[in-house]
């Protein structure tokens, strides 16, 4: 269990902290995902997590042991992957995968056997003699992927590892993440694509302006006692309604609501008919990440 | 051995062997260096070798001492003489076209007034005249001058010597005293501390120069692998790793060096057998084993300074056009001042108190300790030790300029 205590930490000269008491409990072998828009605070914390940051409060332990303790014992126990290619384009695969596993201390046969199977698990097995800068982005982030895997890493933490590539690319990363913690890693997923964190996370941390917004399973957060209503009328919602019951415009004179709970439809219904408003079609639904996310934050991911 | 160090400085190795434009500035550039600089400047090293400056005498006196006077001149053999049509319009012209530099115009009655020169027959004063070339450096115009006072001087004594002759009935003859050649009177002799004396060719004052330039280039393929680390995230990477920035500088340091020292041998190779190819002298070697260590030594402080330099650079530039501007002008200019592409001992004595701030004049001074003097240990330490520092300032400064940078993100 990696445990994040009240963490907190300010850039030199910063406004405002990066991170603010950031509390959360991830189990282990899971994909745990943060999720946020750019600019939240992820980085960050996953800066923290790997060592390149120092909290200035809070303290961090993975099965009760402080992470910087582990981390000098242990430097192969904690791996990242960082959002850039961060490995030598003049290099090859192989060879940037025998210089990484060297840095890591691994040697002979053990380094080997290792790159070998970091080429496997990313299916690089085609382009190991090329160059990496001769390589497409998909490739890349596969080969940023295999670095982070040498070692055998007890966490691994996956900065916006999917980040410029194409559809086909990213299923394939989300299929080999989702398949890391059998071989027991746990992996935490910073992304700012909510179908991502949907697809692959079990537990999920919506981070926004380095706070912690909501945390637990998806569907601790899906749930919500506020059902949405979607709605189709005659004429235009008027203003006062839609910003009683925060909607949104999904189509042509066609609403999302939140309802405070399901006895409030009647009144709704009244307020429109005294409102000379006439509704052409309703149904109730389940909220979406990126629902949750607005409610939560009043604004959208991608802003 | 460290697996990480050893990882580390095979990454640099084969990523430098792919370097392309970074090996061309390592090798090619210092060959061609020493070619041409050895071809301009063989005849400055040389003593006795003409100097490619020419000079006419416009004769107006004709008599057997003007005649003397010229010969003498012609004999000297610094400079090069034009046959003159002792007509001063058309000398003037010639000079005006840059066709000559030098016009020595010398006056009727020279012959005869050579014993009373200045008017003190009590007649006016009728001076040689010296036309010039304006563009000529004032350096050869004094050269050039000297050599006319000391032709002078030399008929001058002849016609006093017949004169006392004549004067004490002693049998003397004007024209044989006149038509008299006197042997090159001054030997040149470089000292050294054994007794293989050789005065310096420019090949020797050349080689080690243009190898020391060549060595503090590395700056070029340090900084462009270091910047693509830093910008690509893969410095923060091996930090994470748990490699710190020191074991990071230490990963560039030895394969650099292994660089330079190819380099050295290569430029010893070129001076050995590429330079006599153009027919100027072969580069010597020390032939004794202490002499070669010695020269090895300050090859080796000379790299240390120069990859350390080259990593300061690196660290302290945001971009490669950054470090190529910063490391190569500051290379330029150390060269400059260092008595790299000027040889110092040209320079005025303020511009040599200048250079002596210069590495690149550090590692100058050891190696013409080692190649010219034959010096002892002892007599290049002082140049080992200035470049040694210096080696250490830079990577200390590259470490907390590292450090202080981490620093500002917390």
């Amino acid at each position: 269990m990696l445990k994040i205590d009240s963490v907190s930490y300010r850039y030199r000269d910063a406004a405002t902290p990066a991170l603010q008491n950031v509390t959360l409990e991830i189990p282990a072998g899971g994909v745990y995902g943060l999720l946020g828009p750019n600019g939240a605070g992820k980085t960050t914390l996953i800066s923290v997590l790997s060592g390149l940051l120092t909290a200035t409060d809070g303290l961090i332990t993975l099965d009760g042991i402080p992470l910087a303790e582990i981390r000098s014992k242990n430097p192969r126990a904690i791996a990242l992957v960082p959002q850039d290619y961060a490995f030598y384009p003049m290099l090859t695969v192989a060879e940037n995968l025998r210089f990484f596993g060297g840095v890591l201390g691994l040697s002979g046969a053990e380094l080997s056997s290792q790159s070998e199977s970091a080429i496997a698990f990313a299916r690089l097995e085609q382009v190991v003699g090329k160059r990496a800068e001769q390589l497409s982005g998909g490739l890349r982030r596969r080969l940023n992927l295999a670095i982070g895997l040498l070692g055998k890493p007890q966490l691994l933490l996956l900065d916006e590892p999917t980040v410029g590539v194409d559809p086909q690319s990213r299923h394939f990363l989300l299929d080999s993440i989702a398949a890391l913690p059998a071989a027991g890693t746990t992996v935490i997923y910073t992304s700012h694509y909510m179908e991502e964190i949907e697809a692959i996370c079990q537990k999920i941390a919506i981070v926004d302006q380095g706070q912690v917004l909501a945390e637990g399973t998806l569907s601790d957060i899906l749930h919500s006692p506020e059902p949405l209503l979607d709605i189709g009328l005659e004429q235009p919602l008027p203003e006062a309604i839609a910003q009683r019951y925060s909607a949104t415009i999904i189509g042509e004179q066609k609403y999302r609501l939140i309802l405070p709970s399901t006895v409030t439809l009647q009144n709704l219904l009244d307020e429109l008919a005294s409102a000379g408003c006439s509704v052409r079609n309703l149904s109730l639904g389940q909220h979406d990440l990126e629902q949750v996310f607005m409610r939560l934050t009043n604004r959208s991911l991608r802003d | 051995m460290s697996p990480r160090l050893l990882a580390l400085w095979l990454k640099e190795t084969i990523a430098l062997t792919r370097d392309k434009h970074g090996l061309l500035a390592l090798f090619i550039m210092p060959t061609i260096f020493i070619l041409v600089m050895t071809m301009a400047l063989r005849d400055a090293f040389t003593p006795g070798v003409t100097i490619d400056v020419s000079y006419s005498v416009v004769d107006l006196d004709q008599t057997p001492i003007s005649k003397a006077l010229v010969k003498r001149l012609d004999r000297a053999a610094a400079f090069k003489k034009i046959e003159s049509t002792n007509d001063l319009g058309a000398a003037r012209n010639q000079l005006l076209q840059g066709k000559q530099s030098l016009v020595l115009v010398l006056p009727k009655e020279f012959g005869s007034r050579l014993l009373t020169p200045g008017g003190t027959d009590g007649k006016p004063a009728d001076q040689m005249t010296l036309l010039l070339d304006p563009a000529l450096s004032p350096t050869l115009q004094l050269a050039f001058r000297n050599q006319i006072m000391a032709a002078l001087g030399s008929v001058r004594a002849d016609e006093l010597t017949v004169k006392a002759g004549k004067l004490f009935g002693l049998p003397v003859s004007s024209g044989s005293m006149l038509e008299k050649d006197w042997p090159d009177e001054i030997r040149s002799e470089a000292v050294r501390s054994n007794d293989n004396a050789k005065i310096p060719s420019s090949v020797q004052q050349n080689v080690p120069a243009w190898l020391i330039f060549a060595m503090f280039f590395v700056v070029i393929p340090v900084s462009s692998i270091f910047i693509i680390e830093r910008q690509q995230g893969t410095l923060q990477r091996l930090r994470a790793m748990g490699v710190p920035f020191h074991l990071v500088l230490a990963g560039k340091l030895l394969p650099f060096f292994i660089v330079n020292q190819v380099q050295a041998a290569m430029m010893v190779l070129v001076g050995m057998y590429l330079v006599p190819q153009f027919g100027s002298e072969a580069l010597e070697l020390p032939s004794s084993l202490p002499l070669l260590l010695n020269w090895w030594a300050v090859s080796s402080a000379v790299s240390l300074a120069a990859v350390s330099w080259a990593l300061l650079i690196a660290s302290i530039a945001k971009t490669s056009e950054q470090a190529t501007i910063v490391g190569g002008v500051g290379n330029i200019l150390m060269g400059a001042v260092g008595g790299i592409m000027v040889p110092k001992f040209i320079m005025p004595a303020s511009m040599q108190k200048i250079a002596a701030l210069s590495p690149m004049a550090w590692g100058l001074e050891g190696f013409h300790t080692v190649m010219l003097r034959h010096g002892s240990f002892a007599d290049i330490l002082p140049s080992l030790t200035q470049l040694l520092v210096f080696a250490a300032a830079s990577l200390f400064a590259a470490i907390w300029l590292n450090h202080r940078a981490l620093a500002a993100q917390s």
